[in-house]
Parts: structure tokens; C-alpha cells; sequence
């Protein structure tokens, strides 16, 4: 087992460390390393080289050469610089690589040497020429640091939300400062200096002296200066050849998993053997050193009970990843820690960055991901790639899409048409965006790029009214009147959406609608509707009705015209009422208008007006009826009973009268009403005895009963007898 | 405090605490003390998810009603606007934010809208130039609001309107959408059924969201196993019968409203002695009616004629129990019965309500009106003289009855009769526009559009073959003892509900020839399920089916589903999902049209 720890070297007291070679570097460099610019992409990523001319005499025609390699030299970008001067390289969190110039400007490249974008560092900086640039790293993002010829520091501790902020000045800085770094404390980023002896710490408001603890005496000036990546630990190297370091302290390994298992598991340490063999088997670079360790957890599992399988599982899955991106072809080389750190989720994004889509893909099947946060995502990231080949036609790009990503959930198609739109095939936008199931994705990006009624269809399949009327309105203001109708014509969702708009905004266009359509059933309602609202005078109103009049005409409502004329009729009749007898009579129904007129006295205008418009005589009557005993006109009433034969019998007679409380005049009538509504009549005006008898001679048991429920008084105890002798018989019968 | 929710099959406390915490959030992002300005239509519903209480421990101190010019004074940090998203209600916000007083202190708005954001509205906003103005603009999706423990509104005021009349499927987007909330917290529903144009739509709707949703696959176990979508245009009859189920009857009579009724006030007085009667109380008696009192649950869906021999029983029942304190003796015993006074009170205050309700109601069923209206409905329902005017309708209309009973006998013989003979028809309007006047023209028109009152085409009345293939009239109805559906109408059995029975058993290819009569298209689709969430149903368990009514259900219908639930050997039970809790004269009421 001794051969595990044998290269482990002791650092201090209480810690070791070791060196091994990840890989022999595949690279062909031309140039001495220490010739270049370099940089290495922290956890693992890619390299950049920059062959400086700046700093060596050497002929100026030639122009140096951007090199970007995998972390195990592949090349990955090679192309020839034709910038400025470039004073730093670094990557950023994103896999970018930024290029900070002699000018203060800062190029950023794609890993694949693509150019993304420049931003300056300002203009104190453009003035005073960069002398020294850091690129580093907060929890924010990544940040640049410059040292200016005039010996001051400008930083942006993110360059996505680019924020300048020039520092204090260092008091009697006179000289560029023998070595200096970015810390980050507190959210916020300081820089730490070394000038001779002394060491300051600068944040956004003052400088500050520091002093490191236990620092050997004797020190007249430091060499370097180094941070952590957590920003933890520093070190400092002095001209006195020491190294100093503050709290630094390495995680000791475990390597107890041996053939005393016995021993340990009597002292009940096993578990905590098992534990950590897995554990250290996450640290081992070597697959093979990473076996034995895993095997001698497993064996150790062996004698346990209750050790829970899932942090042994989950170890073998994570080194299967690790050791698949550590692999040369791919040059990954993460260790266990920055892999937990930096998620699978963000590995996953650097592959895509890598265009390593397969791997990408193998390793989410492999893990299970959910395909939304997996799959799907890498699959859309390939996609977008696919896009911009624009050697390829957009049929194919668009089937071979298609045929990848089919139906697999959560890709979103729109996201890929929108980068189809954006390098400007449309057409191939319009054929990926058929592939998108979500409407309310697909109708924004068809708007844009101007297939409205592209864009209607879709909104239309959706059932969104909202997006129908959104579509609608954007139509409105890009197609002229015509067009705009005629696309609508096409559409009937839209088009009975659009009329409702019309109805509640713009009454005008409503009609023109049911114009276009010859829709004269409607327009008939548009007019009679507006001769309520929009006129006042009569005339006006009269002719508003005719003009629906006319419509339902066409419409071959004949039954509608007719009313409608009618009415006109009665329009200009109720306006005469209202100069001839004042009061008021528009708007009244008809039957009302007559009703009016017998109230008021004008039987003769009532009768006439009745025979003009044809009121059914059965209604006639029920409208006298009702008239004249609200009028307490029990004469007329009794006249009008007698002119002729009543259509609607004579009970509603007695019924009326006795809403009146008038029994005398109900009892007239009651006598005429007829035989099969006798009964009911004469309980009306309160006679049961007589009832009983017109029930008896019926030999009508209903009649009988309705009778017996109304023998309540103590005179009706004889008329109750009555009945209940004549039932009893009737059953003997 | 809504425990009545958790009753059933499917908990639907589920849902409602899930819009809670929903509003919640929403009202958590405003920090600060606030004031809410609301779409007074909102109140009602608004009412059954969230109280008073809610709103004010997140910090609502002041409410107020949606009016025009400028806001109340009100010393808050936020202003938020409950609203639906219309046209005329952003008209109205814009007012009130233009107007607002700057030299006050500054005040935040935020849009609430429910239950969906619409960019027309915020469009709309933009031109009046008070988008900008606003910090939050949210959507709250309370598309399906828990009304009973069975029961899901939408509570969609114009629902059957926009559908059948205006073409504006607005109100089937809500509620394919608030399908998918619902199967996002009951998991996906196997198999939908439907019946009509409306139910295809959202089905198609549905399917579509499912396709955009993959992924975020569900891994709940699914609760409900079939969705009946059924179109209110499939059965127009059932709304248009009265009602004469004990809820039915209440709502026909006094209206039902986001589950409260009010009533006149004199039944209601407090019976206590020497008071003399004085004080009769002036303002409408308020109650709630909902299965949380169990008094309620027992008669509810009682056809009304069964309801008083349970109310006297009940009555001997509580007495009983008032009687056991002369029993009570010893100290125990006496600590015993008091325990139980609240219970015992709570009931007795129950019993008195209802009492009183079913007086009022007595009233009403009694008169000799009720009953010739009864008999001219059972007529035509079971087939009698539907092809001619109707004499009962003509008096009616002589006597200027309500137009809105009017019309909806008119459109029942109409129904009754698959349409009516022209000069039937045209006399029947006349009729009706010389009475009540010619501006109603339009709202005959609106029936006519919407297919309840039309003219016979071919000469061919399809009714009777539905009403003997569904056996929708039922001769010998026992309304004490129901034995069929038929009770919730003393005779007639809901078109609706008959389809829903017959599709659980034995299933809708029975009656294929009636189902083509009836309008829209009838399908099934299927939604796969991963195999481990597939049911494996025990012997005996009943099969849940959610039914929703697009267009509007009747208490009547509700009771007749219940009834069905209720069955031992029914194998189905029910959770009834509508666009609005619907009866013939609110219904026909949506599909008036006044123009002044």
C-alpha cells in the first residue's frame, strides 16, 4: 500500500502534496513558450498562445499568430493577430478569451477563434497605455484588471456588465509595483501590491498598509505574489528566498482501506474506512489507482449492514464522466472537486462550446438527466450550430434538425429560428418554426420577420384569442384596408374575433364587415341597433329602420321587415299621440300604447290602433280587461263583457275583480263562466256551498277535493259533510 | 375553512390551495402596504378562494371598486388592479393612473390580471401612455374555482354567448388552460370523451398544450380516469325545464350567486317572545349554501317534494336531543350534553333556515301559476301538442308575464319540437314584440343564432327519437325514493346527464344514431401514460370522471350527476366542471340583447 504515498511530498508541517503529468502535449509549438503570451483556462480549459513580438526586437512585417489549444494540446483556433499590441491574454468563466491591448482595448474571442466583441477599459487608460492587465475571477463573473503607465489601476469586476472603476492612487508610487494581484473579499474586488518592502491593499475608496503575519525579517522586497482560486490563501515569494503562505493547507487523503479491516472494524471505523476509499478514489487521476480504492470500498461494504449504496454509486458514475472529458482527445482535466464545483450542468455547457455534441449527449443518457435540463438542450445548442452552416441549403438543414430532434421535449425550435433569422435565413426560420408546438413562441418571431399572415394562421390554430388579436391589429397597420379585409375573409376565427373588437371600438368598420360579407341578416341588427343609439330625432330614427328594413329584405327575413316597418309605423304614430295628447308614448310597446290610450280615456284611438296593427282578440281582450280594472271602470268593464262572446271566457273576469277586492262585480261575472271552470270561479268569490254542489252534480273528484280544502270556516262544517257523503257513494258505485 | 373542498373523491382543497399560495406570492412581490382596485366582477369568485383575512396579513389595508377619474385617497405604498383583461376595463385604469395627484406621495401600481395577461390590453396601455407606469403586470390563472367538494366554476358570465353566438372561443382557451392546471396537480387524465363543436376545440386545445408542456413530464398518479367535455348546445332542453330539485328551486327562485343567496328577510325574523314582532329585519337575509352544512348536503339535491319529510324528521330528531338535558343528572352527565350544545345549536339554527327556505319556496310551488307553467313544460317535454301555439304562452304573453319565462317556454317548445312551424314561429313573435316591444327583436335573433328558437327545417322532428332512445321522459318518477335521474325534474331526465350515463355503461356506440342527431361531433382521445403511473383498478372501485359542461350546468343536472355518483352499482363517480352555474332565466338572460 506504501506505493500509493509515495510521491507524496511534504509541504509544511501538516500537509503534502504531488506532481503528476496529466499529458505529453500533443502541440507542435514553433516558438520558445517563454516568447509568448500565455494563458490557461482555469478547470481544465483550453490554452491560448500569442507568440509576443512586442517585447523581443524582432522583424515587424511579421505578424504573430493566435494559437488556441485543448488542455492537452489539440489545436483547437490558429489565427494571425491583426490588432494591436497585446500586453495579457486571459479566459474568462464563460470560456472566452480576452485580449487586453496596449490601447486599453479588450478583444474577446470564441475558443474556436471566432471574434465576439471589443469594449475599452476607458480613457485614463487609452491616455496612460496598459502596462499590466489581470484577468480574474469573482462569484459576479470575470473581471480585468489594468496597471497604467501612470501607475494607477482601473477595473471591472465583470465584464459582461461592463462597470469601470478607477482606483485610488498608491501614495509615492513612483515605479511600477515589483509584483501585484486581484483579491476578492466581501463581493468586492481589491488589489494587492508589493513596492519594496511594503505590501498595500487598495480598494474602491483608500489605500491600505497590510502586514503578513510571522513574515521572516530581512524582506526588502517580494518577487511574486500568488492567490488561490477562492481568494483564501495567498502566497509570497521574497527576495530572501522564502515562500510565504498564509493558512495554506492542502486536504490530506485517506489511504486506510487494508487487511487490518478487522481491526478497524472493531474499533466500528469501517464505515468511515468505506467512506473515505470512495472518496479518495474521486481524487486519483490514475483510472487504475481509482479501481483499487473503489474495490477495497466495495470489499469493505462487504461487512457492513446498512451502508447506504448511493455515494458509492454516484462515485463510479462521476469518475466515468471525469475520466471520459480527462481523455486526451477531449482534454478536460478536472479534478473531482472543481467537477462537483463546476456542476454537470456547466461541464455539459463546455462540452457544447466544444462541439463535443455526441459525448455531451452520451453523458447525459448516461446520468439520466431529465431531457429538458439534457438532451433536448444539447441537441437545440447543435442545432443552432447546424444553422450557420451556410453551405448547407435550408431544406437540409431544416430536415436534418428535424430528423435529430423530432418531438424530444423542451426544445424549443423558435430559439433555433430566431438564430436562423439571425443570420439572415428567413426561409429556413419559416421551415423550423413549422416544427415548433408553441404558438405563443412561434407568432412574436413570424411578426418580426414579417409573415403576419404566416403568423395569423398560427395564432389562429393556437385557440389564444389574445395572440389572434394581437396578430390582428399588427395586421391592421401593415396591410391597406383591402387586403387587411380580405385576409380576414379567409380567416373566419379571426374574422368573428375582429368583429367583436369592432362592435366595442370601431362601429363604423363593423358595417363595412357585414358589407363585405352581404351579411344583411346582421347589418338589419347593426341599423335597428343604431336607431337607438346614434338618433335622437324620429326622423332620423325612422330612417335607420328603414334602412334595416332593406336589409332583411335582402336577407329574405320577410318576417323581420315586416316588424320593422311596423314599427316605423308606430314611431311615427306615437309622435303624433304625444302632440295630440301629450304625455308619453315613444318607445312604449304597442300593446303599452294601446293600454295607455284606454287609461287616458281614447277608447276609440285604442280600437283603431288595435285594427290597424291586428292585436289578436284574444290579447285585445286581456288588455281591456286588465285597463279597465285598473281603471276601477267596473261600467265600461261590464259593457265590454257583453259585446260579445268572450274569447278568453269569463273567469279571468272574476279573477280580476277579485285582485281588485270587488266581490259584488265578481259575482257577476262568475255566473257566466263555464261549466268546466265553474268551481274554481265560485270558491273565488268565496261561495263553497254552491261550489260543492256544482262539484257534486260534476261527479268530478278533483273538484270535489279542491272544494273540501277550501271548508275551513265552522260554516262550511255542513257543506264539508256534504261532499264526503256524495264521495262515499260515488265509491260505492 | 373550506374542509366541505375535501369531502369527495378528488380533493379539490388541492386546487384552492394552490391559487392561494399563487395569490399569495403575487401579493408578496408588492412589499409594502397596499390597495386594491377591483373588477367588481371579480369580488364574487374572488370571495370563495381568498377572505378578507388573507389579504390583509400580506399587508391590503384599502379596497376598492374599478371606477372611472381619479382613486381614492389612500395612504399605501401600492396600487394593484384585480381586473379582467377587457378593453374597456384598461380604458378606465388609465384614467385613474393619469389622474393620479403627484404632489401626494408617489404610489406603485401593479396589474393583476385574471385570469389571463393579454397583450391587447397592454397594447392598449402603451397608447394611452400608462404602460410604463406599472412595475408588476402579472397573470393570475383562476380559471377553475372550487365551489363544493364536487364542483369546479368558471364562473364565465358570457361564456355561452361568446361560444355559440359571437364565435369567441376566449372562454375554451381558459378553459383547455385550466384543464392543464387541473392535471397538473391530478395528474394527466387517460381518456377524454366529448360530444359538440366547443368540446372538439378544447380537446384539440388541450392536446396541443400537452405537446408544448412535454418534458416537465407529469409523474403524478392520475385521479380522475375519463374527461367528458360535453357542448351546452348538445342539450339545450335541460336548462330550459324548471328546476325542482330543493337547489334548483332556490336558485330558480331567489338566484344563486357565487354560492350565497339572498332572501327576503320576514321568515327570517328572530322568534323570540315579548319582542312583538316589531323590528321585522329590512335588509335580504344572506347564506351561504354550500356541503359544509350538513343539513344542506342531505337535501340539496332532494327533489323538493322529499324535502319536508326529512326537515320534520330532522325537526323530531333535534328536539330529541334538546330533551336529553332532563335527563342529564348527574354532573358528568350534564358536562356531557354541554359539549354538545354548540353542535346541537348550529343544527337547530340550520333546521330553522331551511324551514323557512322551503315556506318560501311552498309558496311559490303551490300557486296555481307554478302549476300550469309545470304542466305546459311537461307537456311539451314529453311530447304533447308541441307543434302548435300554445294557449298557456299566449295568456302569458297577454298578461305580460316576464318576457324572460315567456321566452324560455317559447324556445323549450321549440326545442321539444326540433324547431317550429313558421307561421307557430312567426306568431309567437309578433306576439312578443307587440307586447313587450320590437326592440327585442334582437334578442329573438340571438335565439334564433343560438338554436333555441328556430324554424322546423325538412319538416322533421328528431325529438321524439332522442327522447325514446335516451328515455328522457320518465312516466313513473319516485321523487321520494329516486330510482332514476328523472326525479331532478319530476319526470324529465337531463339530456346531459342521460349521455354521460350511458357512456359509462355501456358506452356511447349504443347510441350511435341518436349522437349524429345531436350536434358537433362526438370523439375519444387517448393521453398515454408512462406505465408506472398506469391505474390498476381494485375490485369495486369506482371510476372517477370529470364532466364539463362548456357553456353552463343547472343545479338540477349537478343533483342528477350526484345522483349517479351516489348509485352502489353506479361504477362511476362524478366531478362536474362548468363555464358558470347556469338556470333557464340567467341563461336566457345572457342572450338578451337591450339596446336602450
Amino acid at each position: 500500500m506504501d506505493c500509493y504515498t509515495a510521491n507524496w511530498n511534504p509541504l509544511g508541517d501538516s500537509a503534502f502534496y504531488r506532481k503528476y503529468e496529466l499529458y505529453s502535449m500533443d502541440w507542435d509549438l514553433k516558438e520558445e513558450l517563454r516568447d509568448c503570451l500565455v494563458a490557461a483556462a482555469p478547470y481544465g480549459g483550453p490554452i491560448a498562445l500569442l507568440r509576443n513580438p512586442w517585447r523581443k526586437e524582432k522583424p515587424a512585417s511579421a505578424r504573430p499568430v493566435l494559437e488556441i489549444y485543448s488542455a492537452s494540446g489539440v489545436p483547437l483556433a490558429s489565427l494571425l493577430w491583426k490588432s494591436g499590441p497585446v500586453v495579457s491574454l486571459g479566459w474568462s468563466a464563460e470560456e472566452e478569451l480576452l485580449c487586453v491591448q496596449e490601447d486599453g482595448v479588450v478583444l474577446v474571442y470564441g475558443l474556436h477563434g471566432d471574434f465576439r466583441r471589443h469594449f475599452s477599459m476607458g480613457n485614463e487608460v487609452l491616455q496612460n497605455r496598459v502596462l499590466d492587465a489581470r484577468i480574474f475571477h469573482t462569484e459576479f463573473g470575470s473581471g480585468v484588471a489594468i496597471l497604467t503607465g501612470a501607475h494607477r489601476f482601473t477595473l471591472s469586476a465583470n465584464v459582461g456588465d461592463l462597470k469601470l472603476r478607477r482606483m485610488p492612487e498608491v501614495p509615492g508610487l513612483q515605479s511600477a509595483p515589483s509584483c501585484w494581484t486581484t483579491v476578492c473579499q466581501d463581493r468586492v474586488a481589491h488589489i494587492l501590491l508589493a513596492v519594496g518592502p511594503d505590501l498595500y491593499l487598495l480598494d474602491h475608496a483608500a489605500c491600505s498598509a497590510v502586514t503578513p503575519p510571522g513574515l521572516a525579517p530581512g524582506v526588502s522586497s517580494f518577487l511574486q505574489m500568488a492567490v488561490s482560486f477562492t481568494y483564501r490563501h495567498l502566497a509570497l515569494f521574497t527576495d530572501t528566498g522564502y515562500i510565504w503562505m498564509g493558512t495554506a493547507s492542502l486536504k490530506k487523503e485517506s489511504q486506510k482501506a487494508d487487511e487490518y479491516l478487522r481491526e478497524i472494524q472493531e474499533l466500528g471505523q469501517l464505515p468511515q474506512a468505506v467512506q473515505q476509499c470512495i472518496e479518495a478514489a474521486g481524487h486519483e487521476h490514475w483510472p487504475d489507482m481509482q479501481k483499487s480504492l473503489l474495490r477495497a470500498a466495495s470489499f469493505g461494504k462487504c461487512f457492513l449492514d446498512r451502508f447506504p449504496p448511493d455515494s458509492f454509486v454516484r462515485m463510479c458514475q462521476d469518475l466515468r464522466v471525469l475520466n471520459a472529458v480527462r481523455d486526451y482527445h477531449i482534454g478536460i482535466p478536472l479534478t473531482y472537486s472543481q467537477y462537483k464545483q463546476l456542476t454537470i450542468q456547466v461541464l455539459l455547457d463546455r462540452l457544447v462550446l466544444r462541439r463535443l455534441y455526441p459525448l455531451a449527449i452520451q453523458i447525459c443518457e448516461y446520468l439520466r438527466l431529465p431531457e429538458v435540463q439534457g438532451v433536448s438542450r444539447i441537441l437545440a445548442h447543435w442545432a443552432c450550430y447546424k444553422v450557420q452552416q451556410k453551405d448547407v441549403s435550408d431544406e437540409d438543414v431544416a430536415r436534418a434538425i428535424n430528423q435529430k430532434l423530432g418531438d424530444t421535449p423542451g426544445v424549443s425550435y423558435s430559439d433555433i429560428a430566431a438564430r436562423a433569422y439571425g443570420c439572415g435565413r428567413t426561409e429556413l426560420a419559416i421551415k423550423l418554426l413549422e416544427y415548433e408546438p408553441r404558438s405563443g413562441e412561434q407568432v412574436p418571431l413570424l411578426l418580426k420577420m414579417k409573415r403576419s399572415k404566416l403568423a395569423l394562421s398560427k395564432a389562429i390554430e393556437s385557440g389564444d384569442t389574445d395572440l389572434v388579436f394581437t396578430v390582428l391589429l399588427h395586421l391592421k397597420n401593415e396591410l391597406n384596408r383591402g387586403d387587411f379585409f380580405m385576409t380576414l375573409r379567409n380567416q373566419p376565427m379571426a374574422l368573428s374575433l375582429y368583429r367583436q373588437f369592432c362592435k366595442h371600438q370601431e362601429l363604423e368598420t363593423l358595417k363595412d364587415l357585414y358589407n363585405q360579407d352581404d351579411n344583411h341578416q346582421e347589418l338589419g341588427s347593426f341599423h335597428i341597433r343604431a336607431s337607438y343609439a346614434a338618433e335622437e330625432r324620429i326622423e332620423g330614427r325612422v330612417a335607420a329602420l328603414q334602412t334595416a328594413a332593406d336589409a332583411f329584405y335582402k336577407a329574405k327575413n320577410e318576417f323581420a321587415a315586416k316588424a320593422t316597418e311596423d314599427q316605423m309605423r308606430l314611431l311615427r304614430l306615437q309622435r303624433r299621440l304625444e302632440d295630440e295628447l301629450g304625455g308619453r308614448f315613444l318607445d312604449l310597446s304597442l300593446h303599452d300604447t294601446v293600454t295607455t290610450l284606454i287609461l287616458s280615456g281614447q277608447n276609440k284611438r285604442a280600437e283603431q290602433l288595435a285594427r290597424d296593427f291586428r292585436i289578436p282578440d284574444k290579447r285585445l281582450w286581456w288588455l281591456k280587461l286588465t285597463a279597465l280594472a285598473d281603471l276601477e271602470d267596473w261600467e265600461e268593464l261590464e259593457k265590454f263583457s257583453k259585446s260579445k262572446k268572450s274569447p278568453i271566457g269569463y273567469l279571468p273576469f272574476v279573477e280580476i275583480c277579485m285582485k281588485q277586492h270587488n266581490k259584488y262585480e265578481a259575482k257577476k261575472y262568475a255566473s257566466r263562466v263555464g261549466p268546466e271552470q265553474k268551481v274554481k270561479a265560485l270558491l273565488l268569490v268565496g261561495d263553497v256551498a254552491q261550489a260543492a254542489d256544482v262539484a257534486i252534480e260534476h261527479r268530478n273528484e278533483a273538484e270535489m277535493s279542491l272544494v273540501l280544502s277550501h271548508c275551513t270556516g265552522a260554516t262550511d262544517g255542513a257543506t264539508a259533510d256534504k261532499i264526503q257523503r256524495a264521495r262515499a257513494q260515488a265509491q260505492k258505485k | 375553512m373550506a374542509a366541505h373542498l375535501s369531502y369527495g373523491r378528488v380533493n379539490l382543497n388541492v386546487l384552492r390551495e394552490a391559487v392561494r399560495r399563487e395569490l399569495r406570492e403575487f401579493l408578496d412581490k408588492c412589499a409594502g402596504s397596499k390597495a386594491i382596485v377591483w373588477d367588481e366582477y371579480l369580488t364574487g369568485p374572488f370571495g370563495l378562494i381568498a377572505q378578507y383575512s388573507l389579504l390583509k396579513e400580506h399587508e391590503v389595508e384599502k379596497m376598492f371598486t374599478l371606477k372611472g377619474s381619479r382613486l381614492p385617497a389612500a395612504d399605501v405604498k401600492n396600487i394593484i388592479f384585480f381586473v379582467r383583461p377587457r378593453l374597456e376595463l384598461m380604458d378606465i385604469i388609465a384614467e385613474n393612473v393619469l389622474s393620479e395627484d403627484r404632489r401626494g406621495p408617489a404610489r406603485d401600481f401593479h396589474i393583476l390580471f385574471v385570469p389571463r395577461r393579454s397583450l391587447l390590453c397592454e397594447q392598449r396601455l402603451k397608447d394611452l401612455g400608462v404602460l410604463g407606469s406599472f412595475i408588476h403586470r402579472e397573470e393570475y390563472s383562476l380559471d377553475l374555482i372550487p365551489f363544493d367538494g364536487d364542483l369546479l366554476s368558471m364562473e364565465s358570465e358570457s361564456a355561452f354567448k361568446e361560444c355559440y353566438l359571437e364565435s369567441d372561443q376566449t372562454s375554451l382557451y381558459h378553459a383547455a388552460k385550466g384543464l392543464m392546471t387541473l392535471q397538473a396537480l391530478y395528474g394527466t387524465i387517460p381518456q377524454i370523451f366529448g360530444k359538440g363543436e366547443c368540446a372538439r376545440q378544447v380537446a384539440n386545445m388541450m392536446i396541443r398544450m400537452k405537446r408544448e408542456f412535454t418534458g416537465s413530464q407529469n409523474s403524478i398518479f392520475p385521479v380522475f380516469d375519463n374527461l367528458l367535455l360535453l357542448d351546452r348546445n348538445v342539450d339545450l332542453l335541460s336548462p330550459l325545464a324548471t328546476q325542482l330539485t330543493y337547489e334548483g328551486l332556490i336558485d330558480e327562485i331567489y338566484g344563486i350567486q357565487n354560492s350565497y343567496v339572498k332572501l327576503p328577510p320576514e321568515k327570517f325574523a328572530p322568534k323570540k317572545q315579548g319582542d312583538g314582532g316589531k323590528d321585522l329585519p329590512t335588509e335580504a337575509k344572506k347564506l351561504q349554501l354550500n356541503s359544509a352544512e350538513e343539513l344542506y348536503a342531505e337535501i340539496r339535491d332532494k327533489n323538493f317534494n322529499a324535502v319536508g319529510s326529512v326537515l320534520s324528521k330532522k325537526a323530531k330528531v333535534i328536539s330529541a336531543a334538546f330533551e336529553e338535558r332532563h335527563n342529564a343528572k348527574t354532573v358528568g352527565e350534564i358536562k356531557q350534553f354541554v359539549s354538545q350544545l354548540p353542535h346541537m345549536q348550529a343544527a337547530r339554527g340550520s333546521l330553522a333556515n331551511h324551514t323557512s327556505i322551503a315556506e318560501l319556496i311552498k309558496d311559490v310551488t303551490t300557486s296555481e301559476d307554478f302549476f300550469d307553467k309545470l304542466t305546459v313544460e311537461q307537456e311539451f317535454m314529453s311530447g304533447i301538442d308541441t307543434d302548435k301555439v300554445n294557449s298557456y304562452i299566449e295568456d302569458c304573453i297577454a298578461q305580460k308575464h316576464p318576457l324572460i319565462k315567456v321566452l324560455r317556454l317559447v324556445c323549450l317548445q321549440s326545442v321539444c319540437n326540433s324547431g317550429l312551424k313558421q307561421k307557430v314561429l312567426d306568431y309567437y313573435k309578433r306576439e312578443i314584440l307587440q307586447t313587450y316591444g320590437y326592440e327585442h327583436i334582437l334578442t329573438l335573433h340571438n335565439l334564433e343564432k343560438a338554436g333555441l328558437l328556430k324554424p322546423q327545417t325538412g319538416g322533421r322532428n328528431n325529438y321524439p327519437t332522442i327522447r325514446k332512445t335516451l328515455r328522457l321522459w320518465m312516466d313513473d318518477v319516485n321523487e321520494q325514493n329516486p330510482t332514476d335521474i328523472s326525479y331532478v325534474y319530476s319526470g324529465y331526465a337531463p339530456l346531459s346527464v342521460r349521455l354521460a350515463q350511458l357512456l359509462s355503461r355501456p358506452g356511447w356506440r349504443s347510441i350511435e344514431e341518436v349522437l349524429r342527431i345531436l350536434p358537433g361531433p362526438h370523439f375519444e382521445e387517448r393521453q398515454p401514460l408512462p406505465t408506472g403511473l398506469q391505474k390498476k383498478r381494485q375490485p369495486g372501485e369506482n371510476r372517477v370522471t370529470l364532466i364539463f359542461f362548456l357553456g353552463g350546468v343547472t343545479f338540477a343536472e349537478i343533483a342528477a350527476l350526484r345522483f349517479l355518483s351516489q348509485l352502489e352499482d353506479g361504477g362511476t363517480e362524478y366531478v362536474i366542471a362548468t363555464t358558470k352555474l347556469i338556470n333557464g332565466a340567467s341563461w336566457i338572460e345572457s342572450l338578451m340583447e337591450k339596446p336602450f
